[in-house]
Parts: C-alpha cells; sequence; structure tokens
C-alpha cells in the first residue's frame, strides 16, 4: 500500500460557491457571464455562433449513419472499423473533440451492445452531436448499468433472453459508437439509402435500424 | 466517498423521459437546444475553456463539486453554467462583484454601462476562422510515454475498495462507486491517457495505461442481477485496481 501522503483539501466547499450568490434565472446569468466575457475579450460572439451552428446543422447522427452504411456495404471498411474505429471514421472526414479515440462496437444475433455514461454525458461528439436529453438524464445514468433490460423495453426494444448485454460506461476519454445489425431485405439498397435507416438511438443501443416496410 | 453525479446504479429513479410521437413511435431528434441560453451556456464554456486557463478534468470536477442541492436541482446546461461561473472567479478571469453589479443593472434595466463596441481581443481568445480546424483536432488525451502496462488481456483484477484519489480528498476520479472492490476481467489495453485524478487537481497530466474492464453484471448486482450473462465495461486506468488471485 502507498504510504500516507499530504491530502489536499478540497477548495470547493457548499459555502464558498460563487454561483449560488446569484440569481438562479439561468437566462440572466448567461447574459451575465456572456457580457462581462465579451466586453473583456475574452470571448468573441463570431466563434459562439460558430460553434453553435456546427452542432446544430452540420454535426450529428446523419454523420454517424454514414459510417454504419458503409460498414454494412463494404467488409473490408467494416474490419478496419471494428479494429481502429478513429482511423476508419476520419476516412469520412469525422473527427476531433469528444471523438478522439473511437471504439465502434458489434451488434450480433447473440451480442446486444448499449451505451451509457453514468458519471456525466460522455458521447462521441464527430458522429452522433451532442447528446440527447434523455442520454444526459439521471435515469438513464442511474439505471442503464444496473437493469439495462428494462432500460431497453422502456423504448420499445424488448431482447431474447439468449442475447447477451454488454453496456459500456464511457468512463475515459474513449467514446463508443454502436455498429447495430442491418435490417432483413435490404440488400438491393445502396449506401445513401441505407443510411437513410440508420436511427440515432440505434448508434447508442437503445433503437434498432428502420425497417423495410 | 461519493459525489451526487457517481449515479450508476442507484435506486429509486423513475422512467427514461423517451421522448415520443402522437403515435407513441420513439422519436429520434430533437433540436440541439431547446433554448437559446443552453446554447450560450454550452458554447462560452468551450470558448472560456479554450483560453487554456483550465483543462477537461478540472471542468468535469466543478460540474461534481456543485452542492448537492443544486446538482439535482439544476438542469443539464444550468449545471454548466454554474461549474463555469465558479471556475471563471476563481481563475480571475470575471468577479462576483462584477457579476453582481451587472445582475443589479439588469434589474434597473439600465446596462448602458455593460454596451461596449470595438472591444480589443484578448491574445488567447478563441477566434471564428480557427474554430473547425481546434475541433478537427480537439483534446486528445493519449500521451506517448515509456510506460508498460502491468496487466494483460483476459488478467483478473480486483477494483479498489475506496476512491482511489490518493492526493484529494473528495478529488475526482473516474473509477464509479458501483464498480469499487468488485473483480472483473481485462478486455482491452488502450495506450497510455492522460490520468485524471491528478489533472483534475493541476497536479500534472501523470499518463498511465487505459484499460477496458469487463465485469459480469452478476459480480456487480448480485441477485438482483437482471441477467446473469449481460456484462458491463468500464474504461480504467491501472491504478483503480490489483491483480487478483482466486
Amino acid at each position: 500500500m502507498s504510504e500516507k501522503k499530504n491530502i489536499i483539501h478540497n477548495h470547493t466547499h457548499s459555502d464558498d460557491h460563487a454561483h449560488s450568490q446569484l440569481p438562479s434565472d439561468p437566462e440572466l446569468r448567461v447574459k451575465a457571464v456572456e457580457t462581462l466575457l465579451l466586453n473583456k475579450g475574452l470571448i468573441d460572439s463570431r466563434t459562439l455562433d460558430e460553434l453553435i451552428d456546427t452542432y446544430e446543422n452540420r454535426i450529428g447522427p446523419q454523420n454517424g449513419a454514414k459510417v454504419v452504411a458503409k460498414a454494412w456495404v463494404d467488409e473490408e471498411y467494416k474490419k478496419r472499423l471494428l479494429n481502429d474505429a478513429t482511423s476508419a471514421i476520419r476516412e469520412l472526414s469525422y473527427q476531433g473533440r469528444q471523438g478522439e479515440n473511437m471504439v465502434v462496437v458489434e451488434n450480433t444475433p447473440k451480442v446486444h451492445n448499449v451505451v451509457v455514461c453514468t458519471l456525466c454525458s460522455c458521447y462521441p461528439w464527430p458522429v452522433l452531436g451532442l447528446p440527447p436529453t434523455w442520454y444526459k438524464s439521471d435515469e438513464y445514468r442511474s439505471r442503464t448499468v444496473r437493469e439495462p433490460r428494462k432500460v431497453l423495453s422502456e423504448f420499445g426494444l424488448s431482447l431474447d433472453p439468449k442475447v447477451q448485454i454488454k453496456v459500456w460506461d464511457s468512463t475515459a476519454e474513449l467514446r463508443y459508437l454502436v455498429l447495430p445489425m442491418r435490417p432483413d431485405g435490404t440488400e438491393n439498397m445502396d449506401e445513401t439509402e441505407l443510411a437513410e435507416l440508420v436511427t440515432r438511438n440505434s448508434m447508442i443501443g437503445t433503437g434498432l435500424p428502420k425497417e423495410i416496410k | 466517498m461519493s459525489r451526487l453525479h457517481d449515479m450508476g446504479g442507484r435506486f429509486g429513479d423513475g422512467p427514461i423521459p423517451v421522448p415520443r410521437n402522437n403515435k407513441n413511435e420513439v422519436i429520434n431528434f430533437e433540436p440541439t437546444f431547446k433554448h437559446n441560453w443552453q446554447a450560450k451556456a454550452w458554447a462560452i464554456t468551450l470558448a472560456a475553456g479554450a483560453l487554456g486557463e483550465w483543462n477537461l478534468d478540472i471542468s468535469r470536477h466543478y460540474r461534481e463539486c456543485l452542492p448537492p442541492k443544486d446538482y439535482i436541482n439544476f438542469s443539464y446546461y444550468e449545471k454548466w453554467l454554474a461549474a463555469l461561473t465558479n471556475l471563471l472567479i476563481d481563475k480571475k478571469l470575471i468577479s462576483l462583484d462584477e457579476l453582481k453589479e451587472y445582475v443589479a443593472a439588469a434589474k434597473k434595466g439600465n446596462l448602458d454601462k455593460f454596451s461596449k463596441q470595438n472591444v480589443m481581443l484578448d491574445d488567447r481568445t478563441w477566434l471564428a476562422e480557427d474554430v473547425q480546424k481546434t475541433l478537427g483536432w480537439g483534446g486528445p488525451s493519449i500521451r506517448d510515454t515509456n510506460v508498460s502496462p502491468i496487466f494483460n488481456i483476459g488478467d483478473k483484477i480486483i477494483t479498489q475498495s475506496y476512491s482511489p484519489n490518493e492526493n484529494v480528498n473528495g478529488g475526482h476520479t473516474r473509477l464509479p462507486t458501483y464498480a469499487m472492490g468488485r473483480v472483473g476481467k481485462i478486455h482491452s489495453y488502450n495506450k497510455n491517457h492522460v490520468f485524471p485524478d491528478k489533472n483534475a487537481h493541476g497536479l500534472g497530466e501523470s499518463p498511465l495505461p487505459l484499460y477496458t474492464v469487463e465485469f459480469k453484471s452478476s459480480e456487480l448486482w448480485g441477485i438482483s442481477a437482471e441477467h446473469e450473462n449481460d456484462s458491463i465495461f468500464l474504461d480504467l486506468w491501472e491504478p483503480y485496481f490489483n491483480p487478483y488471485k482466486d
């Protein structure tokens, strides 16, 4: 065992939190912080606009859907994706913040994967965008590791008891993307059509791709 | 001991708030931000982070350190905003007095003093034209070091029984309470990554081997495990566990 070290006492005690001395109205508080930082030249409003526009309009689950569709039609790509997801995803120009180290986990007839972050809200931004509200909820964070089958049933997903569930709790800087199974009856569809079937939830593991009607 | 954010396995939470349409089908799309202030709280957090006064682990720890009553009551982006406010003040980028002054002026409806034009940007300020480049690079946590992993794939390990942060009482760690003192199996080794337990406290990056460890659900939950075949995988740094001998 290690020797007793000099323990640093955490400086943040509940009685000296600056935030608690300010009004709780988030709109007012955001405006206050934003204005002070803008006036000091520490942030630029054009940067805020660019960031918000990027994640509202350019980065989202449509990116991950293209990765999945490519893996469904291209066996060699799928091998690369499962072997080194970060590089394979970068082939489609998706990379960077909150996706620096990607791992792709494959659903099979015997295994169903589902991703959670119990400690915060870690999520693969470059391929899925920012996480949906339910992913960040206490309910999802607390229950998915303990009762994944019940959680999945609330998403309308009932799995055969013989299927093994693997839950991936993103506790470090690895980011997980689920590769769902290709739906039956899609043999004649091309990559673009297939990407339309890939739902966001199917890439988190709380859903399946759309079925062919 | 644990903090409120460390909620994996907790009892008492209700149904997942799954959005559904009027045909009761699960909705897969929702706006990235529901309110403009949420978008702003998120974007300011990223832009202020780019000033380099703190790292990702520090900002995470600030969110975890919110008083329990606030952590419970605040919505997601209110937590971000509160942690950011505390960080900005602790790092002396803005002061509490300035914030209070703004709030008072806003309540009086007279913000003339705060309306500034042609502000000179700080040298550190993140520019709009660099946003895509910086996002694309991200903030990799892998470090090339000569530290070799001491565990092999398939090795059995047992996690620490208490919070493994040796330096700070109530300090940051990424070993969740629900997986403390449990036996698992090394699934993979993922190179050496910045160690959050130190980095969150400004004690250096100390990159260490990061493994993915598999735990059987019955090992974590005992008789309340839903299904004996199911597994939970966690990404854990080497100091979080010891070898396990049957």
